[in-house]
């Protein structure tokens, strides 16, 4: 299923031009939740957000279109996500009581549910983790992860294979039988 | 990599302010790296002039913020949200309110609730019988706010912007005294 | 396998971002994009101007354009804060006086 697409983001990719303001008005929502996503950190979420959408306003002008400003807004955001986990060390795994929720209403699903998997996402490793919210926020497919990523296809289709298993597992445990 | 909000903030409280009449302390700085959310708006008369150019005056709301800032010489917001009680002390907001204690400001309102911890206290300073600047201080347990506005301002306009990009509505006495005795809206 | 990557999806749904992002982006294009974030202002707008000269008219309007807008959304904000805080304020005031 497509992600729902706003009309800001419909307008922006049908207008022939567009402002830079259109662009981040379009795109912001994606960025955010990638990066507070994987990084279960709000603060630092809407600092990597700030920080990419600031390097596309120098790159804007050699991109060509909306679309290739989405890809190319994935691949920065996700990019600078995983190096600001790695430089920051030995704090790459969060611990499932520390993250602290935006404070938004659950618009779908079961809230506890949804909270406990997003808890879980963040334990995984940084490429495994990005794989999976690239696949379940923004529903890219296997090989478009593959660009974004610059990964070949089937580490994505491995990453995602084993990843859903693990979190199969310990929702399980931590929840009971999903049906 | 510098937090980017972090430096944000130091450069405020690096950077000389000009004119700006009400200076807000270098401490505030700490509350911004404990806040969960802030809002940092620093905008002096050039940029209100920047931000006016690109106010239409065929557009009704565009309109109001022009009119209302026509004689405004600085606006000031610092807004910090936390995520539990006791991140802030009055020690960090007295010396905001120390400068407010000033005959060219008076005290217009001063609430406060025991029940929810809130507090908010409104100055305005006059001058040549108009107001020529109006602060606000608003403190609650997980958030404190500062708001500086210099230059003559006309209350009344700050009310019309109420209903207006996503700003709430403020209330006048008049329309609360008709919605008691009718219908809700 | 389906529904449980159903519930993935919606838990992995978008958030809205602050309401800050935009303002402080828009700023921060407005501060010159200074790498020690010190900004003074109308230097660096000045200094925006001079640079982009030799990059072309349409370029400089497009920056400017940003800045300008940048400006706008702090506003916004700003009067948003303010207008909000006086509308509780009379609020309290009022059912202070009402009791």
């Amino acid at each position: 299923m497509a992600p729902a697409r706003s009309a800001t983001e419909a307008k922006a990719e049908a207008a022939p031009e567009m402002t830079f303001a259109d662009v981040l008005r379009a795109n912001q929502s994606m960025v955010f939740s990638l990066a507070y996503h994987f990084l279960r950190d709000r603060g630092a979420a809407e600092e990597i957000a700030q920080d990419v959408f600031l390097r596309l306003y120098r790159k804007v002008n050699d991109l060509e279109d909306a679309r290739h400003i989405t890809f190319w807004l994935r691949k920065v955001t996700s990019h600078r996500c995983i190096d600001y986990v790695r430089k920051r060390g030995s704090q790459s795994s969060i611990a499932l009581e520390d993250t602290a929720e935006p404070s938004v209403i659950e618009q779908h699903g079961d809230p506890l549910l949804n909270r406990r998997l997003r808890q879980l996402i963040a334990t995984l490793p940084e490429k495994p983790r990005m794989v999976m919210v690239l696949r379940y926020q923004e529903d890219l497919m296997p090989e478009e992860i593959s660009e974004v990523l610059e990964m070949p296809v089937r580490t994505v289709k491995s990453h995602l294979q084993r990843s859903l298993a693990i979190l199969r597992e310990k929702i399980e445990r931590s929840m009971g039988d999903i049906r | 990599m510098l937090a980017i909000k972090t430096v944000f903030i130091a450069w405020i409280a690096l950077a000389p302010l000009g004119a700006q009449e009400i200076k807000l302390p270098a401490s505030l700085d700490r509350l911004a790296a404990k806040a969960s959310e802030v809002v940092d708006v620093t905008m002096d008369a050039n940029l209100l002039q920047l931000a006016s150019r690109f106010l239409s005056d065929k557009d009704a709301d565009d309109a109001k913020v022009k009119k209302l800032i026509a004689g405004l010489k600085g606006i000031y917001v610092r807004s910090f949200e936390f995520e539990k009680p006791g991140e802030y002390q009055e020690s960090d907001v007295e010396p905001v309110r120390a400068q407010l204690h000033t005959p060219a400001w008076s005290r217009i309102v001063g609430v406060r609730s025991l029940k929810s911890g809130e507090n908010a206290e409104v100055y305005i300073k006059t001058e040549n019988g108009k107001i020529g600047g109006l602060a606000i201080l608003a403190t609650q347990p997980k958030e404190l706010t500062i708001v500086s506005i210099e230059g003559t301002i006309d209350p009344d306009q700050l009310s019309e912007l109420g209903g207006h990009f996503g700003i709430p509505k403020v209330e006048d006495d008049s329309q609360h005294k008709n919605s008691k005795g009718g219908k809700d809206e | 396998m389906e529904d449980f990557e159903r519930q993935l999806r919606d838990a992995l749904a978008r958030k809205e971002q602050p309401p800050s992002l935009e303002a402080r982006v828009f700023a921060a294009i407005a501060a010159g994009e200074s790498k020690s974030w010190t900004f003074w202002r109308w230097e660096a707008l000045a200094a925006s101007v001079l640079a982009l000269a030799a990059l072309g008219a349409h370029e400089h309007m497009v920056r400017e354009r940003a800045a300008g807008q940048a400006a706008k959304a702090r506003l916004q904000l700003a009067l948003k804060i303010t207008v909000a805080k006086l509308s509780k304020i009379q609020q309290t005031v009022r059912t202070s006086t009402e009791e």
